[in-house]
C-alpha cells in the first residue's frame, strides 16, 4: 500500500475529508435505521386492528318508544340514543341551552332522534337519565334533552358522535 | 456538554471508566472474527428483551387465552407479527451465537488459566438461557409447548424420594396447566434480568484477565491495541452481517424454527405423534433418550451440560493455548463437534432402528471425549516435546514454570515468616 | 486484496439470498403454486364460503378481513348476511350438530396451513386423495379414517377436464387458507426485501469504515 508510511506517521488522520464523509454517511444511515426500527415498536402500542374495528357500531332503533332512551357502546364509550316526544322537540328547538349555547338543529340529524356520547364533559362520568334530560351523579352537572349543559361544573355540551342513518331504523356510529 | 461531563466526573468516574474499559481498553490485535460472538450475544439479548417486553404488552398468560392472544399478536397488533417473529427467531439466533462463542472458547483454549471464572460464569449463563428458552416455549400454549413442558417437568420425577412432589410443585398442578403457564411467564420475564447481572460478572472478569487470542499465548503489551476504534468498528461490522442473516430468517423463514404442531392449541388429552424439543436442545435430548433408564438418562443429560465446567480441570496440558499448537486436541475438538451434530440429528428423529444404536454410540463418544482428554493431553505434551516445540513456545512454558516455582517459594517463605 | 475478495464474496452471498427471498413461492402439486393474487384468493374464499363453511369455521378471520383480498364492501355485505363486520366467519353448523353427525367438531381452518408440515401442499393433496373403494364408500389415501366426505367429488370425477377444474379450485382454496393462516405474509416479504437491502448497504459502509481504521495498523 502506498500510504502506509503516512498512516503510520499520523495514525489517526488519513485523508481527513474522506474519513469525515464516510463516517458521517455511515452514521446517518445507521441512525436512520435505528429510528426506522423503533417505529414498529411504537406503532404496536397503538390500538390494534381488532380494537379499531370496534370503531364503528351498528345500532338498531326499533323498539324505542317516544320518550325512551337506549344506551349502546361505541369504542367502549356509552352512546345515548333518545327518541324525543313532540313536546320535547318543541321545547328544545325553542331553547339555546345553558352555558354553552347551541341550536338544537345543529345537534341532530332527525328531530326525533338525539344521539350523544354519554360521558359528562366535566370528568367523564356517565350521566343518568332524568325526565327532562340527564343528571351527572359525580358533581351534579345537568343536561337537557338536547344534551346541552344547563348548570353544574361541566364546561360544554355532551359530545356528538359521527353517525349516519343507513335505513329508517338503523344507524351506524363512527 | 463539557460542563455536564465534568460535573458528573466529579461525582462518578464516567470519563475515566469509558477510557479504561472501552475506548482505550487494550485488546489483542490478532483477534479474528471468532471473537465477535460475545458482543453479538449481548446484542441478541437486548433484542430479546425489547421484543419480549413489547410482546408482554399483548400476551395473556392464561391457559384459556394464551393461544388466542398469540394469534391476536400475529394478526391484529400493529407489526405484532414482526415483533413475535423477531422474538422466536431471536431465541434461535441467541443459541446459535452462544454455541459458536463456546466452540471458539473450546477451540482456542480460552477457558484455560487464568480465564476459568469466565468459563464458569459462561456456563451459568448457558443454564439460565436454557431455562429461559424452555419456559418461553410454553407460552404460545400450542401442542409442542404443552407436551414439551409436560415431558421436561416429568424428568424431575427421577429425583429420588421427592420426585412426584417435586413435579407437582413445579407445575402447581397435577399436569401442566394454567398455574404452570402463569409461573413460567413470570419467570421467563424475570430470568433475562438475572442473565444481565451475570453478564456483568462475566465482563468484569473479562476486563480483569483481558481477551484471549488465536495464538493462545498472552501477547506482549505492544501487540495490544485500543478497543476503540478497532474493535468497535469490527464488532459493528459483524453485527451488520449478523443482522442480514437474522433478517432473512425473520422475514422469509420465520416458521422454520417453529414446529407446525405448535399452531395447534394445547390439548391435554392428545399427545403429538412425535415430540421434538427446539433444535438447540436436540443433542442433550438425544443423550437423555439414549439411556434406557429414567434416572440414568436425566443424570446423563444433566452431566452432558455441566461437564463443560470441568474443562479447566480435564485439560492440564502444559502446552499453552488451544488447538493451534496441539494436533491431538484439535482432532478431539473436531470429533466432538461432529458428535454433537450427530446427536442433534438423532434427537430430531424418532428413536427407531439403527438410529438408536447411533444414539448409544454418539452418547458414549460424547462422554468419552471428555474422559480421554486428560490422558490425551499428557501424551500430546510428551510427543510434542520430543518432536521439539517452536522456541518461543518452549521459552514461554519455561518462564511459566519458573513463575510458578517462584510463587511457591514466595508462599513458603511467607509461611515460614509467619511462624 | 484479501479484503476485496471477502467483500465480493459477501456481496455474492447477500445477492444470492435476496434472490431466494424474492422467489420464495410455495409449490403445491400438479404444477400449482400457492397464489397471492387477489383473483385466486377471492375464488378460494368463495369456495370456502359455500362449501367448507358448512362444517369448518375460520375463527381468526373476520368479515372485514375479506376486504383485504379484493372483496368489495357490498360483496362482503351480502356474505355476512347482517352479521357485524368485525365478527369471525364461523361454520353454519353448530358444534352440537357436528358432534351428532361426525362424533367430533371439525377443526378450525384459520391456521391449518401452518399447523401441518408443508401445510398448503398437505391441504391440496388431502382434498385430491379421495378414492372410492369397491363398496362405493369413499376413502382417503393420506388420512386414514377421515370423517370428511369427498366434498370436491374428485373420486368420481370423469375425464381430465373435470379433474383439472377441481384441481384448480382446490389450489385456490389452499391459497386462500394459506393467506388466512398468515395474512401479513405479503407485507412481511416485501418489508424484508427493504430491510435486507438496507442492511447490505449498511454492512458495506461499515466494512469501509472498519477497513480504513484497520489500515492504520498495517
Ligand atoms: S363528571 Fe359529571 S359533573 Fe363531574
Amino acid at each position: 500500500m502506498t500510504d502506509d508510511n503516512k498512516s503510520l506517521e499520523e495514525p489517526l488522520v488519513d485523508d481527513p475529508e474522506r474519513r469525515d464523509f464516510l463516517n458521517t454517511v455511515t452514521g446517518v444511515v445507521a441512525g436512520a435505521g435505528v429510528v426506522a426500527a423503533s417505529w414498529p415498536f411504537i406503532s404496536s402500542m397503538n390500538p390494534s386492528s381488532d380494537v379499531l374495528s370496534k370503531a364503528t357500531t351498528e345500532a338498531s332503533l326499533t323498539g324505542i318508544n317516544p320518550g325512551e332512551s337506549k344506551t349502546v357502546e361505541w369504542q367502549g364509550k356509552p352512546v345515548f340514543i333518545l327518541r324525543r316526544t313532540d313536546d320535547q322537540i318543541k321545547n328544545m328547538t325553542a331553547s339555546q341551552g345553558g352555558k354553552d349555547p347551541e341550536a338544537d338543529s345543529d345537534r341532530i340529524q332527525k328531530p326525533d332522534w338525539l344521539i350523544v356520547v354519554g360521558l359528562c364533559t366535566h370528568l367523564g362520568c356517565v350521566p343518568s337519565r332524568s325526565s327532562d334530560g340527564w343528571f351527572c351523579p359525580c358533581h351534579g352537572s345537568k343536561y337537557d334533552n338536547s344534551g346541552r349543559v344547563l348548570h353544574g361544573p361541566a364546561p360544554s355540551n355532551l359530545k356528538l358522535p359521527p353517525y349516519k342513518f343507513v335505513s329508517e331504523d338503523k344507524i351506524v356510529i363512527g | 456538554m463539557k460542563n455536564i461531563i465534568s460535573w458528573i466526573d466529579r461525582r462518578f468516574p464516567l470519563t475515566s471508566f469509558v477510557k479504561k474499559e472501552l475506548t482505550e481498553y487494550p485488546t489483542p490485535r490478532n483477534l479474528s472474527f471468532w471473537w465477535n460472538f460475545g458482543s453479538l450475544a449481548g446484542v441478541v439479548l437486548v433484542i430479546q428483551i425489547i421484543t419480549g417486553v413489547f410482546l408482554a404488552m399483548h400476551y395473556k398468560a392464561d391457559a384459556a387465552l394464551a393461544f388466542d392472544s398469540v394469534e391476536h399478536i400475529m394478526r391484529d397488533v400493529n407489526y405484532g407479527w414482526l415483533i413475535r417473529y423477531m422474538h422466536s427467531t431471536g431465541a434461535t439466533a441467541f443459541f446459535a451465537v452462544i454455541f459458536l462463542h463456546m466452540a471458539r472458547t473450546l477451540y482456542y483454549g480460552s477457558y484455560r488459566s487464568p480465564r476459568e471464572l469466565m468459563w464458569w460464569t459462561g456456563q451459568i449463563l448457558l443454564l439460565l438461557m436454557m431455562a429461559t428458552a424452555f419456559m418461553g416455549y410454553l407460552l404460545p400454549w400450542g401442542q409442542m409447548s404443552y407436551w414439551g413442558a409436560q415431558v421436561i417437568t416429568s424428568l424431575f420425577g427421577a429425583v429420588p424420594f421427592l420426585g412426584d412432589e417435586l413435579i407437582i410443585w413445579l407445575r402447581g398442578d397435577f399436569t401442566v396447566g394454567d398455574a404452570t403457564l402463569t409461573r413460567f411467564f413470570a419467570l421467563h420475564y424475570l430470568v433475562p434480568f438475572i442473565i444481565m447481572a451475570v453478564i456483568m460478572v462475566h465482563l468484569v472478569a473479562l476486563h480483569s484477565v483481558k481477551s484471549s487470542n488465536p495464538s493462545g499465548i498472552n501477547l506482549a503489551d505492544k501487540d495490544n491495541i485500543p478497543f476503540h476504534p478497532y474493535f468497535t468498528t469490527k464488532d459493528l461490522f459483524g453485527l451488520c452481517i449478523f443482522l442480514v442473516i437474522y433478517s432473512y430468517f425473520v422475514f422469509y423463514q420465520p416458521n422454520m424454527f417453529i414446529e407446525a404442531e405448535n399452531y395447534i392449541p394445547a390439548d391435554p388429552l392428545q399427545t403429538p405423534v412425535h415430540i421434538v424439543p427446539e433444535w438447540y436442545f436436540l443433542p442433550f435430548y438425544a443423550i437423555l433418550r439414549s439411556i434406557p433408564d429414567l434416572l440414568g438418562g436425566v443424570i446423563a443429560m444433566t452431566i452432558s451440560v455441566l461437564i463443560f465446567a470441568f474443562m479447566p480441570f480435564l485439560d492440564r496440558s502444559k502446552i499453552p493455548g488451544g488447538a493451534v499448537y496441539r494436533p491431538f486436541y484439535r482432532a478431539l475438538f473436531y470429533v466432538f463437534v461432529i458428535d454433537v451434530l450427530v446427536l442433534g440429528y438423532v434427537g430430531a428423529k424418532p428413536p427407531e432402528g439403527y438410529l438408536v444404536f447411533i444414539g448409544y454410540f454418539a452418547t458414549a463418544l460424547y462422554f468419552g471425549v471428555f474422559a480421554i482428554l486428560p490422558f490425551l493431553a499428557k501424551k500430546e505434551e510428551l510427543w510434542l516435546r520430543k518432536k521439539g516445540l517452536p522456541p518461543e513456545l518452549e521459552a514461554l512454558i519455561q518462564s511459566e514454570e519458573k513463575q510458578k516455582a517462584e510463587r511457591m517459594v514466595a508462599r513458603r517463605k511467607a509461611k515460614r515468616a509467619r511462624k | 486484496m484479501k479484503n476485496k475478495k471477502g467483500l465480493l464474496l459477501l456481496l455474492g452471498v447477500v445477492l444470492y439470498s435476496t434472490q431466494i427471498c424474492a422467489s420464495s413461492n410455495v409449490s403445491l402439486l400438479d404444477g400449482y403454486e400457492v397464489s397471492v393474487e387477489q383473483d385466486n384468493l377471492k375464488k378460494g374464499a368463495t369456495i370456502y364460503y359455500n362449501l367448507c363453511r358448512l362444517c369448518h369455521s375460520l375463527k381468526y378471520i373476520k368479515y372485514q378481513h375479506l376486504l383485504d383480498i379484493g372483496f368489495s364492501e357490498s360483496e362482503v355485505n351480502t356474505l355476512r348476511q347482517g352479521k357485524l363486520m368485525n365478527k369471525a366467519i364461523v361454520s353454519t353448523s353448530t358444534p352440537e350438530n357436528a358432534m351428532k353427525m361426525f362424533g367430533m367438531v371439525p377443526p378450525d381452518l384459520s391456521i391449518m396451513a401452518k399447523a401441518r408440515k408443508q401445510g398448503p401442499e398437505y391441504i391440496y393433496s388431502l382434498m385430491l386423495s379421495y378414492v372410492e373403494n369397491s363398496e362405493g364408500v369413499y376413502e382417503n389415501q393420506i388420512f386414514n379414517g377421515i370423517k370428511m366426505p369427498d366434498v370436491f367429488s374428485y373420486s368420481i370425477a370423469q375425464g381430465e377436464q373435470e379433474k383439472q377444474a377441481i384441481q384448480k379450485d382446490v389450489a385456490d382454496v389452499a391459497s386462500f387458507l394459506t393467506w388466512a393462516s398468515d395474512p401479513h405474509a405479503t407485507e412481511r416479504k416485501s418489508m424484508g426485501l427493504g430491510v435486507i437491502a438496507y442492511l447490505v448497504v449498511l454492512s458495506g459502509l461499515m466494512y469501509l469504515v472498519m477497513r480504513r481504521v484497520w489500515r492504520r495498523l498495517e
